[in-house]
């Protein structure tokens, strides 16, 4: 099959809506779809990186306006995300294409990790801060429309935390995704963030995390105009109809289309990078 | 009615970033629309191109800003299409510059520092060759 603007464009709208569904981002489940298209992995990827500035970038807009992101904590765990994008962008400017089908499978089964037990809401209470809490303030409060009060948090072991956004950052830059699940998943366990202020920060982060990976891409000559406009119209459009559509939708419904996709995605890339071996 | 929290405790920052997110996102896809339109209304084609003249390549990205007026990207549709990219990739940048000043003047230097730490490693990653 060959992609061309139009039929990428109307390919990516869909895909912006499931990826905004299934919590993946357009991005991940995208660039698998153009690689299978005979779309270079590399371009595949810088491409995606533009995509996921966009797409996160409105999307955040209305958790910040609506205060559900913190902007602080965003700001403080930004630090350690976007050293990672860069020095995870900067491997894949390097590496043979090859590998980048398994990294890029291997990132994607991290998105299971999103699954796994979260801490149940209201154990978030504000007791004592860690110094680095106190120091930077690193808590908040927000209002949970299905609980309908207002829950205050605070950040637990913000070090740690640290490290696992880099680790999260280093992976968004090397395979071109947002890796919104890694982070969501580090935010929730190890710094005790409420799910929903986890995503909506995660959602703030990804943006800049995606432009420290693409000022990388662009001078290394892999960002094609041809592939970028439509992914980014696309991706960006579907994500806000998924974001509309999302609380209507039953969660073993959503729960079925995560596994589902991200299933194929693993076992497409895999195929991929095995064939090319 | 949508009823809010505390949030971060900094409702000016919060409405600032809000507004500088969606103004830079949907400019800049006004004009990779514009510019895709414009691309079929000159060529006739929507094929996926690998000539030089779609890839964008510079020395870092505030030499390709210095470029975008340059004959590299002839061609309005062309040009739109790189605008709007440039344009996009600049929103979070921008956020990240008016946190800065948003902390200078409030004074907060924990936050200016953390902001300027973040600052310093966009431009250093936009200033890599």
């Amino acid at each position: 099959m060959t992609l061309d603007m139009l039929s990428l464009l109307l390919i990516s709208a869909p895909v912006g809506l499931i990826g905004a569904l299934t919590g993946l981002g357009g991005a991940s489940i995208l660039i698998p779809i153009m690689v299978l298209c005979g779309v270079p992995v590399k371009e595949a990827i810088a491409s995606g990186m533009v995509s996921v500035i966009a797409t996160s970038s409105g999307s955040a807009s209305a958790y910040v306006k609506e205060e559900i992101a913190n902007v602080k904590i965003a700001m403080y765990l930004e630090m350690f995300t976007s050293v990672g994008a860069i020095i995870g962008a900067t491997i894949t400017t390097i590496i043979e294409p090859v590998y980048l089908y398994f990294f890029f499978a291997l990132f994607l089964m991290t998105s299971f990790l999103k699954l796994k037990g979260r801490p149940e809401p209201g154990h978030f209470p504000a007791e004592v801060l860690s110094k680095i809490s106190h120091w930077l303030d690193l808590k908040g409060s927000y209002f949970d429309e299905a609980r309908n009060e207002v829950v205050p948090y605070i950040v637990h072991r913000p070090m740690l935390g640290g490290f696992g956004m880099m680790a999260a950052g280093l992976a968004a830059g090397m395979v071109g995704i947002g890796a919104g699940a890694f982070k969501v998943t580090v935010q929730e366990n190890v710094l005790r963030m409420p799910p929903k202020v986890a995503s909506a920060t995660s959602n703030f982060i990804i943006g800049m995390t995606a432009l420290a990976g693409t000022s990388v891409y662009l001078c290394s000559g892999l960002l094609n105009l041809t592939l970028v406009a439509p992914m980014a119209i696309g991706t960006t459009l579907g994500a806000i109809a998924g974001g509309r559509l999302l609380n209507r939708l039953d969660d073993r419904l959503l729960r079925g289309l995560f596994f589902s996709v991200v299933i194929v995605l693993i076992v497409q890339m895999l195929y991929k990078g095995v064939a090319s071996w | 009615m949508i009823r809010h929290g505390a949030g971060s405790g900094e409702e000016k920052l919060e409405a600032i970033i809000s507004y500088v997110l969606i103004v830079g996102v949907v400019t800049s896809l006004v004009l990779e629309a514009i510019g895709l339109f414009l691309f079929y209304h000159s060529y006739g084609i929507l094929a996926i191109s690998y000539n030089s003249r779609i890839i964008l390549r510079a020395n870092n990205f505030f030499d390709f800003l210095g470029r975008l007026f340059s004959p590299q990207f002839s061609g309005r549709s062309v040009r739109l299409m790189t605008v709007g990219t440039a344009i996009l990739i600049l929103t979070p940048y921008t956020r990240a510059v008016l946190s800065v000043i948003y902390f200078a003047s409030r004074r907060n230097v924990k936050y200016l520092a953390v902001t300027l730490f973040v600052l310093v490693v966009l431009t250093a990653s936009m200033l890599m060759r």
